[in-house]
This record gives C-alpha cells, structure tokens and sequence, in this order.
C-alpha cells in the first residue's frame, strides 16, 4: 500500500531581486522587481508503507521544499501530493497527526525546559490521553536511552542527547510516517551509528516509513533501501540501495607500485595518476575486465604493492550530482 | 465537556504553561520590565505632583487618581512585551513553517503561549505597581469586592487585546519584510489614547475620536475601573473591551488564513 504520492508535483516562488548600486535600489522600492524561481519541477514517486528512502540531492536541487510540500507546510504550484491518502496541501491537520517530522537544524523542544515538559506539550497538542502519553512516552526513553536525562533542560544537552530526544518527541503520537530532514547534522561518529540503529530498528518494529534527506552516505547506506535523487528540482535518480551501489562496482580503482621504476604503458587505458613507480586506474569494468589489466600490470616488472579498490558511494552520488551521468531515462 | 473536547482544549492551557515556564526561566528580563515598570511610575508621580502643585484636580482626577490611573494603565503595556518580535521573527526567518503543521489552530496556539509567558511577566509587575502606588499615592482606591472583580476581569482583557493586537501586527510580515514601523505606530498611539494620559485630559474631539479605537481598551479602561468605579459606566468598559478582542482574534485569524497561504520557505 502506498505511503507518500509525489506526482508531477512542482513549486514556484516568487523571489524579490534587489539589483546593485543606489539608483537600482530607489527604482525597487517604486517598482520592486521580481524574479520565479522553479524549486521543484515535477517530481513524481511512490514510497510503499514501511519503506524507508533516502531523498538526496546537492543544496538547492528541491529537497526541504518537496519534504514541506509533502508535509502539508507549502501548498504546491501545481501537480498532486498524496501521504497516507491524504491531500496534504488541503488535510494538513488531519495528515499533522498520522506523520512526524525531524528538521535536524530546527528544534521542536522548548530550550530553557526539560525534554519531559516538550514532551508533555506534543503530548497535548496530538490529544494523547494521559495514560496513552506515559506508557509511549516510557516507550520511547527507554528505547531512545533519554531516561536519565528527560529531567535536564534542553539547554544542557549535548547535540547527540538532543536529536535523540528530538527523534523521540516526534514519535510520541506513534506517527506512521516519519520524515527526517538532515537528522545527523553534527552528531559525532558515535551518535550518529546510534540514531541510524534507532532509526532502522523503528522501521523493523512499528512498519514505520521513513522518508530521509541527508548529505551523510553513513545515513543514507544504514538506514535506507532506496534512494531518490533529485537535482535542479526534477528526479535524476529513483532506484534501490542495491543498484545504486551497483553503480559504484562498475568502476574500480587500481593502485599499482613497482619494486623499481617501471614504464608503466596500458593500452586503452590512462592512469590518473603517475609517478615513475605507481600509478592508479580509474577502470571502467565494463569496457576492461580486471583480470586482463591484473595480469598486464604484473607483467611490466617486479610488483611491490597492488590494490583493488570499490569506487565509493559517495563518488557516485557526486558523480550523479555533478553531471547528471544517472539521469532518468 | 466531552473527553474529546477536552483533550482539544487542554493542548491550548499545556502550551500556556509550558510558555509561562520557559518565561520564568529568563529571570533578568522580567526583573528588567519590573525595573523599568517602577522607573516609569516614580518618573510620572514627580511629573504628577509637580503639575498638582499649583491645582488640586484635574479633569476631575485629584494626584492620588492620576497616580494609580498610571499604575494601572502600564501594567498590561509592561506584562504583554515581546509577542510581536517573537512571532515576526518566526515568520521573517521562515521559522513559522514548522510551527503551521501541527493539529492544533495556530492562532489560539500563539495566543496561549503568549498569554502563558505575559501571565508570569506581569504577576511581578502587579506586585511592584501596588507596593509603589500604596508608597507614593495611599492605598488604592478600591471599594468593593465587585469593584476588585471587574478591574481583575479588565486587566484580563486589557492583556488579552495587548498580545491580540500584537500577533495582527506581527502577522502583516507575510506581507512587509520589516514591518517594524507598524509596532511602533501603534504603540505610540496606544501611548496617547489612555496610557500615559486619561482619556478625559485630551481635548474633546481627539477623547471622542479615541474612544472608537482599540486604543482605551487597552489601558484607559481598567485603570478607570479602578480609579472612578461605577458599575453601568464600568460594565460598558468592559464589554467594549470584550468586543474588541473579539474584533481582534477575528483579524489574526484572517491575517494568518491569508498570509499561511504566501508562506515561501526555500532551502533547509
């Protein structure tokens, strides 16, 4: 069954431009120019109950804006969003009490309070009854590991207790949907590994769906079985984890280094970098296999080092940012 | 009330509190508008007894009622400050866009807050004014517990319009990125229409003209209350007050209906 609907959905602002120099500035105030900005051009995708995608994209390629469409906080310009079966542009409070959302860079929890009294706040605002809040709320300190510290202004968390805290709140009234917008901004390697655990064994647990957008691979790897990538606010990519990573295995990164130096000469193939003894190979295995271009490098002297090496995820992904190479066909 | 209303309306008294305790926790700016609040008072009761010096009335207003006319008409001016940057800023900084999703009705919800957050400012204020209006002017002029009830229920109102008026103005930054100028008109104006003066001491035209504003119902009408009570004259007072507040709860709702709908939030 379906979670989140995105169809041809599209967003246009309207964005004032102040133009340089005195004379330009006294013209706009009497005829203020204006300029459209697409931030979102027609983006369509399905997300099935109990999913979890990543939602990537470079800065300003549409992100927050599509996560606001979907979260019923900007009303679009034109196509249809559908979450949980509802139009969240026209049920917004309805759709407010079946979702939770975590901005990583905005708090929900009130700073110079306690997470308990943000806690008994969002309680309140999703009408949870007393008993209902508690036995949740117990839930959650316990699973989150936040017990120790509900009682201590928020002011006096580290970030890593905060997020959890944050991750929590917006779980108290057990939303089906769960959009998280750059969660693990700033968190240690630790606290990170910690929320990303969390985040996956919600999903596992209560069917959660998950909806993330982070610039951190670490995120998007642990947590998520799908990505979409969008750029200049269209889809570029919407495909698995699996097949993404996929794309990172059709190339290697050969690293060779000779006992002496070596002429290192390949047919067909340009090392990216040389000296005069090693060089390294971006191959691209679909067009060389790598036991011929193994054999090859073995056979132009007395090798001291070889390494085979994946091209990274996050290659990849830059690769897809920067010129669209897996732009939707 | 049903469970379910009253789970409704509890989301509003939660936030109330959780406001007022956040409020609370800023100690050194409630004890600033306390200072402030006192400083202003003993400014004026010099003003006062310099201008009693030479006349025993004024207006019909003897030192003792222009000084507890003063105490009174500050306190909800003193206990409501702050809602607008509060609310302005959210909207300016794109901040408000994730407060709108929320079950709840967003004006009542800010209201509540604020009213949370003014109650504990002004409790203090309340406080001070009394202890500097018994020292300086004699104790106060209250007659009856009816008396005592009214001016209460007045405050009440007069605070309410205060942060009413204060989330309208705020709201227009959907519309004018600094809208600034507006809070300070209207401040300025609800100055001179019944704060620092009674509406009595204006010339005629300007006390007729300012009792169609909002502006008395902000000030002029508890401090009336308390210095020249009567029960028809004050009753009127207290419903245009009512009235008035009404008005303004209707504007925020129209403001934010139709400023909600030029939310523009790019990037995260």
């Amino acid at each position: 069954m379906g979670a989140i609907s995105a169809r041809g959905l599209s967003k246009t602002f309207s964005a004032k431009v102040k133009p340089e120099g005195l004379a330009a500035s006294l013209r706009s105030l009497v005829k203020p120019e204006r300029r459209l900005v697409e931030a979102v051009r027609g983006v369509s995708f399905e997300v099935e109950r109990g999913e979890a995608v990543a939602f990537l994209g470079p800065n300003g390629a549409g992100k927050s804006t599509t996560i606001k469409m979907l979260t019923g906080i900007l009303h679009p310009s034109g196509g249809r969003a559908e979450v949980l079966g509802l139009d969240p542009s026209r049920r917004r409070v309805e759709l407010a009490r079946s979702i939770g959302a975590v901005f990583g860079q905005k708090s929900q929890l009130w700073f110079h309070l306690p997470p308990s009294d943000s806690f008994r706040l969002l309680g309140a605002v999703y009408e949870l009854d007393r008993r209902a809040f508690e036995a949740r709320r117990d839930e959650l300190a316990e699973r989150f590991g936040i017990r120790d510290y509900l009682d201590v202004p928020v002011r006096k968390l580290s970030l890593g207790e905060r997020i959890r805290c944050e991750i929590a709140a917006s779980l108290l009234h057990s939303p089906a949907a769960l959009f998280l917008d750059e969660p693990t901004i700033g968190l240690d390697v630790v606290a990170k590994r910690e929320v990303r655990a969390l985040l996956e064994e919600l999903r596992a647990d209560e069917g959660t769906t998950i909806f993330l957008t982070s610039h951190d691979i670490g995120d998007i790897e642990k947590v998520c079985k799908r990505a979409i990538v969008i750029h200049h606010g269209a889809v570029v990519v919407d495909e698995s984890m699996k097949d993404l990573k996929h794309r990172s295995l059709a190339k290697k990164l050969v690293g060779v280094k000779y006992a002496r130096p070596t002429a290192i000469e390949l047919p067909g193939l340009e090392p990216v970098k040389r000296t005069a003894d090693a060089a390294r190979f971006e191959v691209d295995t679909r067009a060389h296999r790598i036991e011929e271009l193994l054999r090859a490098l073995v056979e132009l002297g007395e090798v001291e080092d070889l390494t085979v090496e994946d091209e990274s995820l996050e290659s990849v992904i830059a690769a897809i940012y920067e010129d669209g190479a897996g732009r939707k066909e | 009330m049903s469970s379910a209303a009253a789970l409704k309306a509890r989301k509003y008294l939660v936030a109330a509190s959780a406001s007022a305790r956040a409020r609370a926790a800023y100690r050194g700016d409630f004890l600033g508008s306390v200072i402030a609040y006192c400083l202003f008072v003993f400014v004026f009761s010099r003003v006062w007894r310099s201008a009693y010096a030479a006349r025993p009335s004024i207006a019909g207003y003897d030192y003792a009622m222009s000084l507890w006319y003063f105490v009174v008409a500050e306190i909800p001016y003193f206990g409501s400050s702050g809602h607008f940057r509060e609310l302005a800023g959210d909207i300016k900084s794109g901040q408000v866009a994730y407060l709108v999703a929320r079950p709840y009705g967003f004006v009542g919800y800010r209201f509540a807050q604020a009213a949370g957050s003014s109650l504990v400012a002004v409790l203090p204020i309340l406080g001070a004014g009394a202890a500097l209006g018994g020292l300086v002017a004699g104790p106060p002029p209250l007659g009856s517990a009816a008396q005592a009830a009214l001016l209460a229920a007045s405050l009440a109102l007069a605070l309410a319009l205060q942060i009413l008026l204060q989330l309208a103005l705020a709201l227009t930054a959907f519309w004018v990125e600094e809208n600034s100028a507006f809070l300070w008109i209207y401040q300025k104006l609800a100055l001179v229409a019944g704060t620092l003066l009674p509406l009595e001491f204006l010339p005629e035209t300007a006390s007729r003209i300012a009792r169609w504003t909002p502006f008395p119902a902000l000030a002029y009408a508890p401090a009336r209350i308390l210095v020249a009570f009567a029960p028809g004259p004050s009753l009127r007072l207290l419903g245009a007050q009512a009235a008035w507040c009404a008005a303004a709860w209707i504007l925020c709702l129209a403001l934010y209906g139709r400023g909600r709908r030029r939310l523009v939030s790019q990037g995260g």
